[in-house]
């Protein structure tokens, strides 16, 4: 009884003189503008004048904003089809490119190198490729006999474009995946080989379940990520064409340094939160059952 | 050994990293409380001389606004006890970076509205100190610093002033001499008042230069009438769709008519020179060839570009030779051109303003507006006086058609509505979106119209 | 820990390896026409960048530069200090890593490796950091970092690395949960002190992943602008991505694309070596895969 208890308590110690870091920083760094913004969300606040507090009726405006539902409406299209779709992509990356296969180095460094562009340089050939008179996915299509859209200029598909876009950029997802298939034993694929499994088998009932853990990190990761989409929508589209691109955290950056409603923005914040906290316990919940630790005792 | 030196090495960094954050936590509490206060005696107190001010000039950080860095060391000079800073931003973070910083109790001294709205929302929001004390006492004449008075009006409200104009871009019109040439159509007149420069004769003219063909590299348009923002066009025509109150009371209109047949009949006219009479391009067809915010004229792919006379700057790089005209009358004998009037601002929160408003004045005078031109690479100045240097910054470009339509413009213009109506940014974003599916010919205007009049009413109640 | 033993991860015996070759040429093909999608960028960039400031304003753009224009490569050097900017940006981005690799791994490890009281509640609240979007702590952020007088220096950029970044502790907890608990046994009976087991197994069995953390955080902090404009404001403490931003502000002029290609390649540069050496960790990456 008191070898568990003292035990537990062994446990409890080194686990804060580990975590003491985050904490600390939590404490200096995290704490005041978290709850500054909490408190904002209750309030009118123009940024120049000092907060009024106003109780919920920022939480109760959104419910009849038509922008707030449209900026809904265009995150959760994006995330469902961008987020899986990601993950399928960086997974299957890695599995070609955990094999022994020539220029191995060269291929890890092409795949992810259209995440290492950033910014303008990264909007504007998007911009070029994506034109519709002389761009390359157009070009491309006619090979097909597709007569391409005007994408980026057509609210039809403008977010299927930034979706797009977003594939390019599933080589964080591949290397991450390449990181974890390293911790996959090797003798226990040959193991599995040489009881004649197929790799199809080898692969559901091996690797997939020891890479589980990093799976699920891209799978929360990716959803806490894609419901704040923000740059493409703000440096490419400017949330149009025709509100086609409204996603969530650019109604709420309008909102807060367009239209000088930090208070209503601090409200849609905190909305997303919950949000994301309600689907990230979902997954967590699920997950028990799915991913492998192989520390168990640590779980 | 050597994993013992490694594992004396990784103590070393976590015990630094722990003392690291156990002294911060005790410095971030320690020096919150009186922090605003020292920080404020200490740009007082610097140099010793115990009167010392710093201000801070916030502008956009790109060459044709930063320029005012190498005003500074002549300031100083003549000035002793006033340190000026420019505090910059790229264009996109503008506004953001602004509220920051006065929400934060750091709020610049001197700017202006360069971000996404403009002077009536800085007004609105009260984020402005009121200059008319300041000029009263300091004896200010707009004149002394040939500041045109009509000019200076713009950024009064109720007789207070709020804003120094410090450079005026107007709507003008530029013309690609070699596709005039091409087609045999003589070039458009630089002067407001040859009465026979309309409208219709422009269509006509366009007609000429107009070329649309499958292979893209040929097709070239006649005309890319980008008349002031969207929301304004309508005036162009003599349609007013802000009630006449807006101009007089900080620009909060008492009703909008987006709605009324005149405007709608306004709007009709524009998009029928891409739909009807073809001699336009489409905003898609534009985006192909400029990309996001270029203007395809620069391509050469446009005869005449009725546009800011902010086009002019790249002038000199052009591939082929241009000429600039007047806006022709379109049905509005009062007004054919767009101003856009550049304001200086002291920010209520400047701490300063006395000092603040010595930077200004020393901005405007002729000397300086003068250097300023060539400094910026062609900002246009609202001195007249300097106004002269301007007119023959062009290369290739007669100075008298430049300060004909600079004049013409100033006789026939109306300051820009971005910068008279508030919450701009929220209207224009709003212009944008719900006019695009009329822009790419999916919807009609007697469908739109009445949802933009809806909008903007709700706009500008918030 | 001499009872560890390494191997080769994956390679595959000689038999197995003559049965999935058809494969291997299928996966080598898919792998040539991905990487030429993914190297379009980079075409794009340089081929750009060595265009003429007059090339760029034609319709429809030159596939190749008419005359290749070299002289851009100097001339950012002049439009922009670029070599100031650089410096900066490499010294932000030198101590983001080095601080996000050291709290990360701390921290992740008391997470992922302590069953303490409180785990999964400071978890969640680690996570939750994550789900604020930043414009909304913005201001008050600033507020904060303005009481304590760090505006204009590099610090608010630095010192929060070196507490720990949510995502990169997210990520090395699933790595470290993900070894095998009898590793620990053995240090333990071979009497090692939790931090010399976190830095002689879990550090050196997670490789892999702390090269991608390091990777992600030279990237996130080499690429990062909205804090360094909100941050600085002397042009001399300036970094890389605001100057390139400066390069497009104006909304009057025509942007000289081909200089922000040139500053965009040579960006680029620091982070392709980067990851071209972390790549080989997950290349030759040897790692520990079990007790004998």
């Amino acid at each position: 009884m008191s070898v568990i208890k003292s035990e537990s308590r062994r446990q409890t110690f080194y686990m804060y003189l580990f975590i003491s870091p985050w904490l600390v920083g939590f404490l200096i760094f995290a704490l005041y503008p978290i709850l500054s913004s909490l408190y904002y969300s209750f309030t009118d606040y123009d940024i120049i004048h000092p907060p009024r507090f106003i109780g919920l009726a920022n939480y109760t405006e959104m419910f009849h904003n038509e922008l707030f539902w449209r900026s809904v409406k265009v995150t959760l299209r994006y995330t469902f089809i961008s987020v899986p779709v990601q993950l399928l992509l960086g997974l299957g990356f890695a599995l070609l490119l955990h094999q022994t296969i020539p220029w191995r180095g060269f291929f890890r460094t092409a795949m992810y190198f259209p995440s290492m562009v950033s910014g303008v340089a990264m909007s504007l050939l998007w911009y070029w490729i994506f034109n519709p008179q002389i761009g390359l996915f157009n070009y491309m299509l006619s090979w097909f006999g597709i007569h391409g859209p005007a994408w980026l200029m057509n609210p039809d598909t403008a977010l299927y474009a930034l979706i797009i876009m977003s594939l390019w950029t599933a080589g964080s997802g591949m290397i991450l995946f390449l990181a974890g298939l390293q911790g996959v034993p090797a003798s226990l694929i040959e193991a599995a080989n040489l009881d004649g499994a197929g790799r199809f088998r080898i692969f559901l009932n091996i690797t997939l379940p020891m890479i589980s853990p990093v799976l699920l990190f891209q799978l929360i990761m990716g959803l806490i990520d894609s419901f704040q989409v923000f740059t493409q929508a703000f440096v490419m589209t400017q949330g149009g064409p025709n509100y086609s691109t409204w996603f969530y955290v650019y109604n709420l950056y309008t909102s807060a340094f367009k239209e000088y409603r930090a208070g209503y923005s601090s409200a849609l914040a905190w909305v997303l939160l919950i949000v994301v906290m309600l689907f990230t316990a979902v997954i967590m919940r699920l997950s028990r059952r799915y991913v492998h630790y192989e520390g168990g005792s640590s779980r | 050994m050597k994993n013992k030196m490694k594992s004396k090495r990784y103590a070393l960094l976590l015990a630094t990293a722990l003392t690291v954050s156990a002294v911060l936590a005790g410095c971030g509490g320690g020096k919150s409380a009186g922090n605003v206060a020292a920080g404020d005696s200490g740009a007082r107190n610097t140099g010793g001389s115990g009167e010392q001010v710093t201000i801070s000039h916030y502008t956009i950080d790109s060459e044709d606004r930063t320029f005012i860095e190498k005003l500074i060391p002549d300031f100083e000079k003549a000035h002793p006890n006033i340190k000026v800073k420019v505090e910059k931003a790229p264009y996109e973070q503008f506004d953001s970076k602004l509220q920051t910083l006065i929400a934060g109790g750091n709020s610049p001294d001197v700017t202006s509205h360069y971000g996404y709205g403009g002077f009536a929302e800085y007004y609105n929001k009260d984020m402005l100190l009121d200059l008319t004390d300041l000029i009263q006492e300091d004896g200010f004449k707009a004149e002394d610093y040939h500041i045109p008075e009509n000019l200076m009006k713009i950024y009064t409200v109720n007789g207070h002033t709020y804003g120094i104009p410090v450079n005026m871009y107007v709507t003008l019109m530029l013309y690609n001499k070699d596709m005039f040439n091409a087609a045999g159509v003589s070039y458009p007149p630089s002067d407001y008042e040859d009465k026979s420069w309309t409208f219709d004769r422009m269509v006509e003219d366009a007609k000429k230069m107009t070329l649309v063909s499958d292979d893209i590299a040929k097709t070239q348009y006649g005309v890319d009438f980008t008349w002031a923002e969207r929301d304004m066009r309508p005036l162009y025509f003599g349609a007013e769709p802000y009630s006449e109150d807006t101009w007089t009371n900080g620009g909060v209109p008492s009703e909008t008519h987006f709605d009324s047949p005149e405007v709608i009949a306004a709007y009709q006219k524009l998009f029928d020179l891409v739909f009807k009479e073809k001699v336009s391009p489409t905003s898609e067809w534009s985006k192909s060839v400029a990309g996001q915010n270029g203007d395809p004229f620069v391509a050469g792919k446009i005869g005449m570009s009725i546009g800011g006379s902010w086009n002019l700057a790249g002038a000199n790089d052009f591939p082929f030779k241009i000429g600039v005209a007047a806006v022709p009358w379109g049905g509005n004998d009062k007004v054919r051109s767009t101003l856009f009037v550049d304001p200086l601002l002291i920010l209520k929160d400047s701490k300063h303003p006395k000092e603040a408003f010595e930077w200004i004045k020393y901005l405007m005078t002729t000397e300086v507006q003068e250097k300023s031109i060539e400094l910026s690479g062609g900002n246009p100045p609202v001195n007249t006086e300097a106004a002269e240097v301007y007119y023959k910054h062009f290369d290739g470009i007669d100075p008298e058609d430049v300060k004909k339509v600079y004049e013409g413009a100033v006789k026939y213009g109306y300051e820009s509505y971005n910068h008279l109506i508030t919450n701009y940014s929220q209207i224009n974003d709003m212009f944008i979106n719900e006019l695009q599916p009329v822009e790419t010919g999916h919807k009609t205007l007697k469908e739109v119209m009445p949802v933009i009049q809806k909008k903007v009413t709700e706009i500008i109640k918030r | 820990m001499s009872t560890v033993k390494a191997t080769r991860p994956l390679d595959p015996s000689p038999r197995l390896r003559r049965r999935i070759k058809p494969v291997k040429i299928a996966s080598f093909t898919a792998l040539l026409v991905t990487t030429f999608l993914m190297l379009l960028p980079l075409f794009f960039m340089v081929s750009t960048s060595l265009k003429s400031k007059r090339e760029m304003l034609k319709f429809p753009p030159t596939f190749l530069p008419e005359s290749w224009a070299l002289r851009n490569y100097v001339d950012i050097f002049e439009t922009l200090q670029f070599g100031t900017l650089y410096k900066n940006s490499l010294i932000i981005a030198g101590f983001s890593v080095f601080g996000t690799l050291l709290s990360s791994a701390l921290v992740a490890y008391g997470f992922a490796r302590y069953r303490g009281r409180g785990n999964n509640f400071w978890f969640i609240l680690l996570l939750s950091t994550m789900m604020l979007p930043y414009p909304a702590i913005m201001i008050p952020q600033f507020v904060l970092f303005s009481k304590m007088q760090w505006i204009d220096t590099f610090l608010p950029l630095i010192v929060p690395a070196f507490f720990g970044s949510a995502y990169n502790i997210f990520l090395l907890r699933q790595f470290f949960s993900t070894l095998p608990e009898e590793l620990f046994d053995a240090g333990r009976i071979d009497g090692c002190g939790e931090l010399r087991m976190w830095r002689t197994i879990a550090l050196p069995l997670s490789a892999p992943a702390l090269a991608t953390v390091a990777i992600f955080a030279f990237i996130y902090s080499w690429n990062d602008l909205l804090t360094p404009v909100l941050y600085l404001s002397s042009s001399d403490k300036f970094t890389l991505p605001v100057g390139m931003a400066s390069l497009t502000s104006s909304r009057f002029r025509i942007p000289p694309w081909h200089l922000l290609m040139v500053a965009s390649v040579l960006a680029m540069v620091p982070i392709v070596t980067l990851f071209a050496i972390a790549q080989k960790q997950f290349v030759e990456g040897i790692v520990l895969t079990g007790i004998k």
